[in-house]
C-alpha cells in the first residue's frame, strides 16, 4: 500500500517506480500527473457537486498579512498565561517554558509516522524509555503506559487494568468502585465506561472522606468490590490524614486504589501515590509537568501501576504486547508523542531536587494567598494544622444571602482586573477554588489578592447599601472597551471604578471583548456553525 | 554550589516564581518560620518520602536542547508513505509560527470563561463549521482527542441512544467493517465490551443486518486506500434502524460525496492532515459530526453562538449540562479535555486555503497517485483497487520485493512497513 499526500512531488513517484522497476527489471516510462485524465479514480456516483467553505471566512485571508491579522485579532480577544496568572484550581496552570517546547516543531520529532518501523524512531524510544523510568519513580510505582490522550482517558485506562486483574483472578465479579462525593466529574464517568457500578460515599464537615461511611461501603460491598478513586491531596486541597487508613480499607476487602492525579503537582517528591498505598495513579502531564492547556487540549493522561497491575497496561495493534496487556485506548501507540518531549523537558532540566522546591512553592504560593485572604474572605477546608495543600477554596456563597451576589459575578468582575477567574463552584458549588501553581512570583499573588480583597469592598458598599443591589460593578461585569467609550452612561458608579478599579489595572488593560455571556439564550437557540453574514446584521 | 554547579540549576530559578527574599517575607505573613516547617505542618509525617527521587537532570536549557539534539538524531525522517490515517502535510509557516509556536494561543485554559476567549471560540467555530461542510452533516463538536476515540464515543453514543433501558438492552451489536484502520479497531475492542457492545467484525458487503444491531462503522476512503459506494449497505442499515458512522478523510471530501449526502448519520476521523504535523502520533484533532437529532447525545465541547447581556453576539460552550460534572455517573462520555490548539490549526489551514485551494491540494494529490497508479501499471504492476483517492493497493508477488527492500534506499525506506 502506498499513500500519497500534499508533500508527494513527481521526483517521489519516479523514486517509487524506481524500487519497483529494480524489482523486475522493467524500463519506466516518461509521464507525468499531468498527462493523465483528470481524476478518473474517483467514481462518477461519489464525485462531489455541492459546495463547501462559502462562508466569507474561508474566503477572505488568502494572503499572509491577512493571515498573520486574523490570527492576531483573535489571539487579543483571549486572555492566556502570558496576560496573567490563570489559578484554575485543581488545573495547575504553571510556567509551560519556550526551552521545553521549541523541539516539538523540530522535524526529527514532528515528522514521525506513528507506525514507522521501530528503526526510524530510536530517539523517541529512548525518550519513551527514560520518561517512563522517571514517572513510575515519582510515583513509586514500577511501570508507566504513555499511551493515553488525557485525564479523563487515563482514568479510563486505569480502571481497565483494576478490571482486567480481577478478571485474571478469576474475580470478575468484583465490579463495585466506590467513589467519594467530592471527586471530579469524570471518575464516575470513566468507572461506568469501563463497566462498574459506582456507589458513592460521603465526605465530613471538614471536606474528608468519612473513613466511617467508606468503610460501611468496603465491608457491606467486599465481595464484589473492585477499588476505590480516591483523589490525594483531596479536591478541597487538603493531605487527608487518614489516606493510608484508607488504603488499607480498601485492600483489606479485596480491593485497588486508583488515585487521580490531577493534584500531582502538590506531591511530586515529597510524597507519592505509590507510598501512599495506591496501586494505580494517572498524571496530568498537561497540569503537573509542564505541557499547556492549548486552550482546551491537547493533554496527556499516562497511567502508573504497581507490579500487581503491570502486566495489563494498555497494549497496542502496532506493538509488541505483553500476553495480558488490555487492548489500546488511544489511536497511536504511545499517545500525542510528540508532546511528552515537554514534560522529558520539564524532568530533565528541573532535575529531582527542582521538582521538589517546585512543589513546596507551589504550597507555599497557596498558603501565602490564602494567608492574605482569610480575614476577609471564608476559606473552606484546611489541614490539621491550618495550611492548604497548593489550592485553597474561597467560600462565596455568604454574599448572596447578604449581597446578592454569586459566585459567578465575582468570577467575572475578577475579568475587570485582568484576572482569569479561579475554578468556579467545583468542588462545592458558591466557591473559587484557587492554585497559584509555583510559577507566580509574589507580585503576581499579591495583585490577585489585591483585586479579590477589592471586590469584597465592593461587595461590602452593597452590604451597606451604598452600592445598589442590581447595578452595581460585579453584577455588570466584565465592562467592555465599547460600554465605557460610549456616550451615555447610566451607572451609579464610575466608568474609571468599572474597569481602572486599581492602579496595576491602568497600566496593563486586558479588555474583554464582550459582556457577560447569556448560556441559556443560546442553549435554546442552538447554533453551532458560522452563520450566515446577514445575521450579523440584523443583530 | 560552584558556578559551573549553578548553571546547571538555573532552570530551576526560570520556572519558579518567587526570590529567596520573596519567600522570607512570604513565609513571615503565614506566620511560619521555613519552608520546611511549612511542608511539616500540611503533609502528614507518615506518607513523606524516605528517599529523594530518581530522575534525570538538572540540566540548563542550553545543555538539555544540546543533548536533545542528539536523541533527535537517532530519529530517521524518511519520506513516509504509510498513511493509515497519519500524513504528512505542509504546515503554513504563518499558521506554525503565530499558532503552533505562540503563548498567545497555546497557554489559554478551556474557554468556560467566554468572555476572555472569544477568539479560540471563535477559531473552534470555524473549525465546527469547516467540518460540517466537508462531511455534509449538520453539527459538529469542537474536536475528540483521536480517530479510536472518535469511532468509540460515535458507537457509545449510537449504543445509548438504541438501549436506553441498560437493564433490558434490545439491540447490542455493532458492525465493523473489517477494511477500517487497525488501531480503531484496537480502541473499539477496549471500548465494547466493558459497557456490554457486542462488536461483529465483518465485511460490509456479505453482512446481513438485523434489529439486534444499533449500528455499523465503516471507512471512506477504506484502510486499502478503497472508494466504495456505501448508500446501499446505509439504507439497508436504517431499514432496520441501525446507524452508520462514516470514519473518513477530510482531504478526499473535498472530492468525493460526503457522508451526511450518503446518508450517513454521524462522520469521525482525524483532521491531522489539514495543517498538523504527524508529531509520531499526536496531538491532532479528531472531529466528529451528526445529524441534528443526535445534536444533544455529542460527546465533547461544542461551541455555539449566543448573546451577551447587551444583545450582542458571542459566543461560548454550548450545551454544558451534558458534560460529566454535572451528570456524573449518569454521563455517557468522560470526555473533558479535547485538541482546541490542532483543532484551531486545521481550521487555519482550511481558512488560510479555502475551498478551492483545498481542492486544488486534493486534486494534486490524487493526480500524482494516478500517474503512479499508471506508470505502475506500464511495468507491469497493477493496483487492486481501480478506485482511490490518494492510497493504492499494488498486488505483487511479494518475496522479490520484499527482498529487494531489506536494504531499502532512504527515500523509499518507509514504504517498507505497509507492503507487508
Amino acid at each position: 500500500m502506498i499513500s500519497l499526500d500534499e508533500t508527494t512531488t513527481q521526483q517521489n513517484i519516479q523514486d517509487i517506480l524506481k524500487v519497483f522497476a529494480s524489482v523486475n527489471k522493467a524500463e519506466i516510462k516518461a509521464s507525468s500527473a499531468l498527462s493523465v485524465t483528470m481524476l478518473d479514480n474517483i467514481p462518477s456516483a461519489l464525485t462531489r457537486t455541492s459546495s463547501y467553505l462559502t462562508h466569507p471566512v474561508f474566503n477572505s485571508h488568502r494572503s499572509e498579512t491577512q493571515m498573520m491579522r486574523y490570527l492576531k485579532y483573535l489571539e487579543n480577544k483571549d486572555l492566556s498565561l502570558n496576560t496573567s496568572m490563570i489559578s484554575l484550581g485543581s488545573c495547575t496552570m504553571k510556567l509551560n517554558a519556550a526551552t521545553q517546547l521549541i523541539p516539538v516543531s523540530w522535524p526529527a520529532f514532528n515528522s514521525i509516522h506513528p507506525l514507522a518501523p521501530a528503526d526510524q524512531w530510536k530517539g523517541y524510544q529512548q525518550i519513551i524509555r527514560e520518561l517512563e523510568q522517571w514517572l513510575s519513580n515519582i510515583t513509586g510505582f514500577a511501570a508507566t503506559s504513555l499511551q493515553p490522550n488525557s485525564g479523563a482517558q487515563g482514568e479510563y485506562a486505569g480502571l481497565l487494568t483494576i478490571r482486567a486483574y480481577h478478571a485474571d483472578r478469576n474475580e470478575a465479579h468484583r465490579n463495585i468502585i466506590l467513589i467519594p462525593i467530592s471527586a471530579h466529574g469524570t471518575n464516575p464517568a470513566s468507572a461506568v465506561m469501563a463497566g462498574f457500578k459506582v456507589v458513592v460515599t460521603k465526605c465530613d464537615e471538614a471536606g474528608n472522606i468519612d473513613v466511617e461511611d467508606l468503610k460501611a461501603h468496603a465491608e457491606k460491598h467486599k465481595d464484589q468490590l473492585a477499588g476505590l478513586m480516591v483523589t490525594y491531596p483531596s479536591t478541597h486541597g487538603v493531605f487527608e490524614e487518614s489516606i493510608k487508613e484508607i488504603c488499607d480499607l480498601i485492600h483489606a476487602n479485596g480491593g485497588l486504589v486508583y488515585m487521580d492525579g490531577a493534584n500531582m503537582n502538590a506531591q511530586v517528591g515529597l510524597t507519592s501515590p505509590g507510598n501512599i498505598g495506591a496501586d494505580v495513579c494517572h498524571l496530568n502531564l498537561h497540569k503537573t509537568f509542564a505541557i499547556p492547556h492549548g486552550g482546551g487540549g491537547p493533554g496527556m493522561g499516562p497511567i502508573c501501576v504497581n507490579d500487581k497491575l503491570a502486566p495489563y497496561l494498555p497494549g497496542h495493534v502496532a506493538l509488541k504486547n505483553s500476553t495480558k496487556a488490555i487492548h489500546a485506548v488511544s489511536a497511536a501507540p504511545y499517545g500525542s508523542a510528540s508532546i511528552l518531549l515537554i514534560s522529558y523537558a520539564y524532568i530533565k532540566m528541573l532535575g529531582a531536587q527542582g521538582m521538589k522546591r517546585s512543589t513546596e512553592i507551589a504550597i507555599l504560593n497557596a498558603n501565602y494567598m490564602k494567608a492574605r485572604l482569610h480575614k476577609d474572605f471564608k476559606i473552606l477546608y484546611a489541614g490539621k494544622n491550618g495550611t492548604c495543600a497548593h489550592e485553597f477554596i474561597v467560600d462565596l456563597r455568604p454574599f448572596k444571602q447578604t449581597a446578592g451576589i454569586e459566585a459567578e459575578d465575582v468570577a467575572k468582575r475578577l475579568m475587570d482586573y485582568n484576572f482569569h477567574a479561579p475554578t468556579l463552584s467545583f468542588p462545592v458549588a458558591g466557591t473559587i477554588m484557587i492554585e497559584p501553581t509555583e510559577s507566580e512570583d509574589k507580585a503576581e499573588l499579591d495583585r490577585f489578592c489585591d483585586a479579590l480583597l477589592q471586590i469584597r469592598k465592593e461587595i461590602a458598599q452593597i452590604e451597606a447599601g451604598q452600592s445598589d443591589k442590581s447595578d452595581n460593578p460585579l453584577k455588570n461585569a466584565p465592562h467592555t472597551q465599547q460600554e465605557i467609550a460610549a456616550s451615555d452612561w447610566s451607572h451609579p458608579y464610575s466608568r474609571q471604578e468599572a474597569v481602572f478599579p486599581l492602579d496595576y489595572v491602568a497600566h496593563q488593560k486586558f479588555w474583554p471583548s464582550v459582556n457577560r455571556v447569556n448560556n441559556t439564550y443560546g442553549d435554546r437557540n442552538l447554533v453551532c456553525t458560522c452563520e450566515p453574514v446577514s445575521s450579523y446584521a440584523d443583530a | 554550589m560552584t558556578l559551573f554547579e549553578q548553571q546547571q540549576n538555573e532552570f530551576s530559578g526560570r520556572h519558579i516564581g518567587p526570590r529567596e527574599a520573596e519567600i522570607s517575607s512570604m513565609l513571615e505573613k503565614i506566620g511560619i518560620n521555613s519552608l520546611d516547617e511549612l511542608i511539616n505542618q500540611t503533609i502528614p509525617a507518615s506518607i513523606r518520602l524516605k528517599e529523594p527521587m530518581q530522575t534525570g537532570g538538572p540540566m540548563s536549557e542550553f545543555e538539555y536542547l544540546s543533548s536533545l539534539k542528539k536523541i533527535a538524531a537517532q530519529n530517521k525522517v524518511f519520506r513516509s508513505y504509510i498513511g493509515q490515517g497519519y500524513y504528512n502535510n505542509i504546515t503554513p509557516s504563518v499558521i506554525l509560527r503565530n499558532v503552533f509556536e505562540n503563548p498567545g494561543w497555546y497557554t489559554q485554559y478551556t474557554p468556560y470563561q467566554a468572555e476572555i476567549a472569544q477568539g479560540r471560540l471563535e477559531s473552534l467555530l470555524n473549525f465546527q463549521t469547516m467540518v460540517c461542510d466537508l462531511t455534509g452533516l449538520p453539527i459538529a463538536n469542537a474536536s475528540l482527542l483521536d480517530e479510536g476515540t472518535a469511532a468509540a464515543e460515535a458507537m457509545s453514543m449510537l449504543f445509548n441512544h438504541k438501549n436506553k433501558d441498560h437493564d433490558h438492552i434490545s439491540a447490542p451489536k455493532f458492525f465493523v467493517d473489517e477494511n477500517i484502520f487497525e488501531q480503531t479497531k484496537d480502541v473499539l475492542l477496549t471500548r465494547a465490551t466493558p459497557i456490554g457492545v457486542e462488536l461483529v467484525i465483518g465485511n460490509y458487503q456479505t453482512v446481513v443486518l438485523d434489529e439486534q444491531y444499533f449500528g455499523a462503522l465503516l471507512q471512506y476512503p477504506d484502510k486499502n486506500g478503497v472508494i466504495a459506494d456505501y448508500r446501499s449497505f446505509i439504507n439497508a442499515a436504517h431499514a432496520q434502524h441501525a446507524q452508520v458512522v462514516m470514519a473518513t478523510d477530510l482531504l478526499a471530501l473535498c472530492l468525493l460525496t460526503p457522508p451526511g449526502e450518503l446518508g450517513a448519520d454521524i462522520a469521525i476521523g482525524n483532521a491531522q492532515r489539514l495543517g498538523v504535523p504527524m508529531g509520531f502520533g499526536g496531538p491532532h484533532a479528531a472531529f466528529f459530526a451528526t445529524k441534528d437529532e443526535f445534536k444533544r447525545n455529542i460527546p465533547g465541547r461544542i461551541i455555539g453562538v449566543s448573546v451577551d447581556a447587551k444583545g450582542n453576539r458571542c459566543l461560548r460552550m454550548a450545551l454544558q449540562t451534558r458534560e460529566q460534572h454535572i451528570r456524573r455517573e449518569k454521563a455517557t462520555s468522560n470526555i473533558c479535555t479535547a485538541q482546541a490548539l490542532l483543532a484551531n490549526m486545521a481550521a487555519m489551514y482550511t481558512i488560510y486555503h479555502g475551498a478551492e485551494g483545498l481542492k486544488k491540494i486534493a486534486t494534486r494529490t490524487s493526480l500524482l497517485a494516478q500517474q503512479l497508479s499508471q506508470q505502475l501499471k506500464a511495468i507491469g504492476y497493477n493496483n487492486e483497487n481501480s478506485f482511490y483517492f490518494d492510497t493504492i493497493r499494488v498486488a505483487m508477488d511479494s518475496i522479490d520485493v520484499l527482498k529487494k527492500m531489506q536494504k531499502p534506499t532512504k527515500s523509499i525506506s518507509a514504504i517498507k512497513r505497509t507492503m507487508f
